[in-house]
């Protein structure tokens, strides 16, 4: 125990001091600072923006009508629809002509025409549509409104009821017995992609840590002075405690910054439901992402020691990095295809290597019984404790063995024998 | 206070690595483990510290089973290397506070031994900014700073210069007076004559002569001649001397049948040639190792 709580310490200060490590860390901090105050730096620019379009040097929207005569309120209704622009009423001499407002927005004199053809039909002019321009369907539904008005009127019926027909509302409000999975799927989907990164980072983090040990025959040393119980379980529990204050400083200062601009983000239903998730599924996420790095950091370490030159890390991981990448996939599948609770998700969200993320993302988009869950964290605190002592007697055999890399079937018969 | 391995038997797998290892070390005196490479030393040395257990045989210390928690072991491991990145300072520390030393006392020791061995201004260094022979010595603190009762060094005075094969030299003449078991396992034999009162040599998993070294030596049959003279060719072509060997520097080393020729022996060469030296041959433990490691393997290939 006391050798465990050393190697603790000094793995884990290993960590702290390393400065990709910070730097990265800092790196991400400042990243999430820029995003939560983006809306804030937005609005000191469009501010600056909007002054001179309140001094009344507004563009030149111009309006005509080919019969040249004007309907009642159509002026009104148009300086309504385009606050923007100054809507001007030229005259018109000859209203077949397709050049006659060329001039006026070619020069820039104006930014755009409408040339009505009664209330239903009309040509709009610009010089260069632009991917924002959405003037047309403003129009058109200021000239359907003002259709319906006329029309209604027409047939006799009187402004007040006119004015009441189409200003009726259809409100309605859903009700939801399980959870809401639009709502849901962003924070789901951001904390399954943490728990991606952080167990892969940190796995190949002490894949090359034990390997490096092993090159620089450090082991030699370590392997006569620690169990390597002791070893395996501290070098892992303090790339899981690094990984955990990596993800606290990143997602702390992600609530603490969001906190500062949450009126700027007003109604950001994305932003919103990210920073409104419930705490019991915060829970739920520290504990399978406890369990879920425990297991795998405890694979990557075992193999880390069977690897004999640091270049062969990256294919020695391979078999469990691409067990984990499949896991994922078909999690974030299930999740973007709506099929939370498949029959391949179930099975997954048993499995202890697929569990961690499956069954969270279960607990967090859909309804799951409290047993299955108390059962899949069983299976993993089991799977979990059983690779841990499976990998620390991996490390001792693998850690001796120099020269090429020794065969997975190899090391598990020494295993078995020692 | 005296280590014993008894009958320590371990296979790796199909092939058999020890068969049979026992040997006894005392406290205060310096034990040398000998044998050519893959001979078994470094399999034995990591059973006695517990790296991995034995297939069968025992490890006692004072005629108990030995108790790892209890009994300290320091180890300089022939394969060297720390951690290169790390401060001297941190990385000593974390050594010896895994070898069960309380951080306040591991500093002290450690730089104690850093003054000892010269290394003190390199305290807060990187490892990887010193030479190869003083990032030995810096490793030779990893083996000696916890205060252990059994130090083992493997190969200890490769790589270094005279100077500080001299300063390790002492340092090891300190921890035999101060009542340790020092193992030592090397191939330059003239450490170990200078050391070791007692020898093992290992051939092929099993101790083929081990002893005290003086008494290895008076026992070695003192039927050979060293003869050294200006005519040595003429000596070697004489068909009187069948089994003579040539030496260096004008030398020949005759053979006997029997020590009990020797006299008649020195006489008829004294007679016949004009010589400078003839004495009884004293092998070195050189000599006695390329015998002994050498025969056998010879014997192996044999069958």
């Amino acid at each position: 125990m006391n050798q465990f709580g050393t190697i603790l310490k000094f793995e884990l200060k290993g960590y702290l001091k390393n400065k990709v490590f910070v730097g990265i860390t800092v790196f991400l901090m400042a990243v999430i600072a820029v995003v939560m105050f983006f809306p804030r730096i937005m609005g000191l620019f469009s501010q600056d923006e909007a002054q001179p379009d309140a001094s009344g040097d507004r563009p030149v929207l111009l309006l005509a009508t080919h019969s040249g005569q004007y309907d009642e309120g159509l002026l009104e209704a148009f300086e309504a629809a385009f606050p923007k622009y100054q809507v001007v009423m030229p005259k018109i001499d000859n209203p077949d002509d397709p050049e006659l407002f060329r001039q006026e927005i070619e020069q820039g004199e104006a930014e755009c025409a409408f040339m009505l053809d009664g209330l239903t039909d009309y040509t709009y002019y610009v010089k260069n549509i632009v991917m924002s321009d959405n003037n047309t369907a403003v129009a058109d539904q200021v000239l359907q409104s003002l259709y319906q008005v006329h029309s209604l009127r027409e047939a006799g019926i009187s402004a007040e009821e006119t004015e009441k027909i189409l200003a009726a509302q259809i409100s309605h409000t859903t009700e939801s017995y399980g959870k809401d999975q639009i709502e849901n799927f962003f924070y789901t989907y951001i904390m399954i992609f943490a728990l991606y990164m952080v167990i892969l980072l940190y796995g190949q983090m002490v894949a090359t840590n034990v390997a490096t040990e092993k090159s620089s025959r450090a082991m030699e040393v370590l392997i006569t002075s620690a169990k390597p119980v002791s070893m395996m379980f501290g070098k892992v529990l303090a790339s899981c405690l690094a990984g955990f204050i990596q993800l606290v400083c990143v997602f702390g200062s992600a609530f603490l910054f969001f906190r500062l601009n949450q009126a700027d983000w007003g109604n950001n239903f994305l932003i919103n439901s990210i920073f409104n998730m419930p705490l019991d599924l915060l829970l739920y996420m520290l504990l399978f992402f406890v369990l879920g790095f425990l297991m795998y950091a405890f694979m990557f370490g075992a193999i880390g020691s069977t690897a004999s030159k640091l270049e062969d890390i990256n294919t020695s991981v391979m078999p469990v990095t691409l067990l984990f990448i499949v896991g994922f996939i078909v999690v974030v599948t299930s999740m973007s295809g709506g099929s939370i609770d498949s029959p391949l998700m179930v099975v997954c969200s048993y499995i202890p290597f697929t569990s961690p993320m499956a069954m969270f993302t279960r607990i967090a988009m859909s309804t799951v019984p409290f047993y299955e869950v108390l059962l899949s964290v069983v299976i993993l605190i089991g799977s979990v404790v059983g690779i841990g002592f499976l990998s620390a007697k991996i490390y001792r055999v693998g850690v001796l063995l120099y020269g090429t890399t020794p065969k997975l079937g190899a090391v598990l018969k020494q295993v078995w024998k020692a | 206070m005296q280590l014993e391995l008894e009958k320590i038997h371990k296979n790796f797998g199909e092939k058999q690595v020890l068969t049979g290892i026992s040997f006894s070390a005392q406290g205060g005196s310096a034990f040398g483990l000998l044998g050519r490479n893959g001979a078994g030393k470094t399999t034995t040395i990591r059973i006695l510290m517990d790296v991995f257990p034995a297939d069968s045989g025992q490890v006692l210390m004072d005629g108990k089973p030995i108790d790892y928690g209890k009994t300290g072991i320091g180890y300089l491991p022939e394969e060297r290397g720390l951690y290169p990145k790390k401060k001297i300072i941190d990385q000593l520390t974390y050594f010896a506070e895994l070898k069960g030393m309380k951080h306040t006392e591991a500093v002290k020791s450690i730089d104690y031994w850093l003054e000892r061995l010269g290394m003190a201004e390199h305290r807060n260094k990187r490892l990887d900014t010193l030479s190869k022979g003083n990032q030995q010595k810096i490793q030779l603190i990893t083996a000696l700073a916890h205060n252990p009762q059994i130090v083992i060094l493997d190969e200890p005075f490769s790589g270094l210069d005279p100077v500080n094969a001299m300063l390790l030299k002492d340092v090891v003449k300190e921890e035999i007076s101060k009542g340790k078991i020092v193992l030592f396992s090397s191939h330059q034999m003239n450490y170990i004559e200078e050391f070791c009162d007692k020898i093992a040599i290992l051939n092929a998993g099993q101790i083929v002569l081990q002893g005290d070294l003086h008494e290895i030596k008076r026992n070695y049959p003192r039927n050979k001649l060293l003869v050294r003279s200006p005519e040595i060719s003429r000596i070697l072509a004489d068909k009187h001397f069948t089994d003579a060997a040539p030496l260096e520097g004008d030398s020949a080393l005759i053979t006997l049948a029997s020590p009990g020729e020797k006299a008649q022996m020195m006489q008829n060469l004294a007679q016949q040639y004009d010589l400078d030296e003839v004495k009884v041959f004293e092998p070195s433990l050189n000599d006695i190792f390329v015998e002994y490691a050498g025969e056998h393997q010879k014997e192996e290939n044999k069958a």
